[in-house]
């Protein structure tokens, strides 16, 4: 990202060709010309002195500052990429976490469902029943819905 | 300030040169090195792990769970970081029931990591996570759960330690109920976290099958009960009883006895594992009558009112044959023959067969060869060919001796003269659910034995067997039952008989003109000798009246 940006050309814009700089000042002749009365408030003196402290940022300087700006900017993505990355990790931990919740959840549903088996087993009913003192029919009285019939 | 030049480019010569010792030790262990470096990190990050797969469940035809995998809690050690041993062998000696000795004993064997007891208990696992002693831990071990413990052991078999069916259900359909374990390729972090950015590369494992199976297990338990009962009562060496759907050769229980534990086979003794039913082959005696008329009624050599004088005895081959107790029945039809349980009778039927008829109807019902039931370690019995058969091989043939069977070939047989004739082969599985979908067992018809109106006479002739006959005891009070009894002799290695040791059974089914089921009852060297048989009609009626009233069946009769 970083190798993206250039320096070069911050360098060569402090120091514009004469042809581009008589142009720039005509241009802005002709806009302070076209501005109302109003707008011309700085004294030319004034003016004079800002174009010279323009004049005196060194090429050093303007490196420096685009240098700085470009690591400010890495340092500003890859803070955000580290975010990025570190929320991805939190979550994917999350996940496992969870899924390792549900599985133990599922465990427990099996050995639920195991122990639910063992209860409902007849053989188990059947010794239950015993110890209650019930007794197994010898014999089971089917009526025909004839005689249901009838007996209503 | 100025710097002299000179010492400026010292350290610049300073600087350049461990630069690039810097950096030819850097390409030094990036490239000639890389192989001998890249192992051990990666050892360190990475785990290639076997994805094991779920063993399938096994139902019952209503659903009910026979045999399940489930994960149960090993608890594990780190010695050296039990700070009070004694105490902690102490409590866990306490919440795991064992002497805490042998668990001291690990816990000071100077082990880095060692296995205290494995596959707990879910209560006992919590009892002892709630104690908080440090340098425990759990694991957890996949476990195969018989939630009905020994009801139907020899029909499920078991799992081995090495995760291998055997026996039963589990062996025959192994391949099936495995599954294909996956693998997982991972990099994980001190924590043993599968790192969220790190390689991770998985085939993902595939389950094994569910079965469903066509036992029923109400009637499997009464199966259980009533067999229990009967070996109680005669002290008999071991016994088993065939249930079966005579529509389709379905299997509703298959029960054996000596049984087992499925989840603790270790402790059992190899002869116990035999299934009865299936793996083990005796001479069916009096059984084996009521196929040799069925074949004789089907050429249309006998019909139930054919009589012979009985006199107790026949000879046939140069060799006398007995009744039980050589008693003489006089004029005696082919219907008390089956009635009487004459041996004489059954020589007279065998006789006029002969050997060749005899012989080649043994065969048609599947005696000597496998029935193909999907269940590991049937027995074919044996049934001699007709090449080597002596005269008197017909005689004795013909009321079963001289040959073996299995109970469920017998089943199958009779399950024949219950459903029209046809010999279906039997099943135990019904469907099996996979990845694919659901995968049906379609009932096979071997083939027709016997025409529907000889299995029609049949059904007659053993519903008056079980009225009027030996078998009464087998009779119900509100349904017509058909049957005969069996008593056979033992041989011995000699070849001939043991003395006064007998095999005594009953193949039976109900409601007799419309069977819902069929059931072969066998006890080996019942207590009571020859009156075995009554025990086994016995255990027949109890295990019809759960079947019946199971299967909501009608009473077809007037109590």
């Amino acid at each position: 990202m970083i190798s993206s940006l250039s320096l070069r050309p911050a360098a060569l814009r402090a120091r514009p060709s004469t042809r581009a700089r008589a142009s720039a000042r005509s241009m802005a002749t002709a806009r302070a010309a076209s501005r109302p009365a109003t707008a011309r408030r700085a004294p030319a003196a004034v003016r004079a002195s800002r174009r010279e402290r323009s004049h005196n940022v060194t090429w050093e300087t303007r490196t420096f500052g685009v240098t700085a700006l470009a690591i400010a900017a890495g340092f500003l993505l890859a803070v955000m990429y580290l975010g990025q990355i570190t929320g991805v990790s939190a979550n994917d931990y999350e996940m496992q976490r969870l899924e390792a919740r549900r599985a133990e959840l599922q465990r427990q549903s099996a050995l639920l469902d195991v122990q639910l088996a063992k209860l409902e087993t007849p053989a188990r009913i059947e010794a239950q029943a015993g110890r209650l003192g019930l007794l197994r029919l010898s014999h089971v009285p089917v009526m025909s819905a004839q005689e249901l019939a009838a007996r209503k | 300030m100025t710097v002299s030049h000179t010492r400026l480019r010292v350290l610049f010569a300073f600087f350049a040169i461990a630069s690039l010792l810097l950096a030819g030790k850097l390409a030094y262990w990036q490239t000639a090195m890389r192989a001998e470096l890249l192992g051990p990190a990666l050892g360190q990050v990475r785990s290639d792990e076997v994805v094991a797969a779920r063993r399938g469940e096994i139902r019952d035809r209503n659903g009910a769970i026979l045999a399940t995998t489930v994960e149960l809690r090993s608890l594990y050690a780190i010695p050296s970081r039990i700070t009070d041993k004694p105490a902690a062998a102490r409590h866990l000696g306490v919440l795991l029931g064992r002497d805490p000795r042998p668990i001291l004993a690990k816990l000071e064997s100077g082990l880095e990591w060692t296995f205290i007891h494995r596959r707990l208990p879910e209560a006992t696992a919590e009892a002892i996570a709630a104690l908080g002693v440090p340098g425990l831990g759990f694991e957890t071990e996949t476990a195969r759960m018989y939630p009905n413990e020994t009801i139907a052991a020899h029909l499920l078999g078991f799992v081995n330690d090495e995760g291998v069916g055997q026996y039963g259900v589990e062996a025959a359909y192994d391949d099936h109920l495995r599954g294909t374990p996956g693998r997982l390729v991972v990099e994980r972090d001190s924590r043993d976290r599968a790192l969220p950015v790190g390689l991770r590369e998985a085939i993902p494992s595939r389950n094994g099958a569910d079965l469903t199976l066509t036992i029923d297990l109400v009637i499997q338990t009464a199966a259980e009960r009533e067999l229990r009962l009967a070996m109680e009562r005669e002290k008999a060496t071991s016994g088993c009883i065939v249930v079966l759907d005579p529509a389709d050769g379905s299997l509703l229980a298959l029960a054996s006895a000596p049984s087992f534990d499925p989840s603790a086979v270790a402790v059992t003794d190899l002869e116990v594992l035999r299934d009865r039913c299936v793996a083990w082959t005796y001479e069916p005696g009096s059984t084996m009558k009521g196929v040799t008329v069925a074949a004789a009624l089907e050429r249309g050599l006998v019909t139930p009112a054919t009589s012979y004088n009985d006199v107790g005895f026949a000879i046939i081959g140069g060799r006398r044959l007995n009744n039980a107790l050589g008693r003489a029945w006089g004029p005696t039809t082919v219907t008390q023959v089956l009635e009487r349980s004459a041996n004489a009778g059954a020589v007279f039927v065998g006789s006029k067969l002969g050997a060749d008829r005899l012989h080649e109807s043994l065969r048609t019902f599947g005696f000597g060869q496998r029935s193909g039931v999907d269940l590991s370690g049937e027995q074919s019995g044996s049934l001699r060919p007709l090449a080597e058969w002596y005269p008197v091989d017909v005689g004795t043939a013909a009321f079963g001796q001289g040959l073996t069977v299995t109970p469920l070939q017998l089943a199958s047989a009779y399950a024949a003269f219950a459903n029209g004739g046809v010999l279906h082969r039997p099943y135990v599985v019904a469907s099996r659910r996979d990845a694919d979908g659901e995968h049906r067992t379609a009932p096979v018809a071997v083939r027709r034995v016997i025409s529907a109106e000889t299995a029609r006479t049949m059904r007659s002739m053993l519903t008056s067997t079980v009225d009027n006959g030996l078998a009464k005891n087998a009779s119900l009070q509100a349904f017509s039952v058909a049957g005969k009894t069996g008593t056979a002799q033992i041989p011995d290695r000699s070849g001939s008989y043991e003395s006064d040791e007998y095999i005594s059974s009953f193949a039976g089914f109900a409601p007799a003109h419309d069977p819902r089921f069929v059931a072969v009852v066998v006890l080996e060297r019942p207590q009571s000798r020859l009156l075995g048989t009554v025990t086994a009609t016995s255990a027949f009626r109890g295990l019809a009246l759960d079947a019946l009233r199971t299967a909501r069946v009608q009473p077809d009769r007037a109590p």
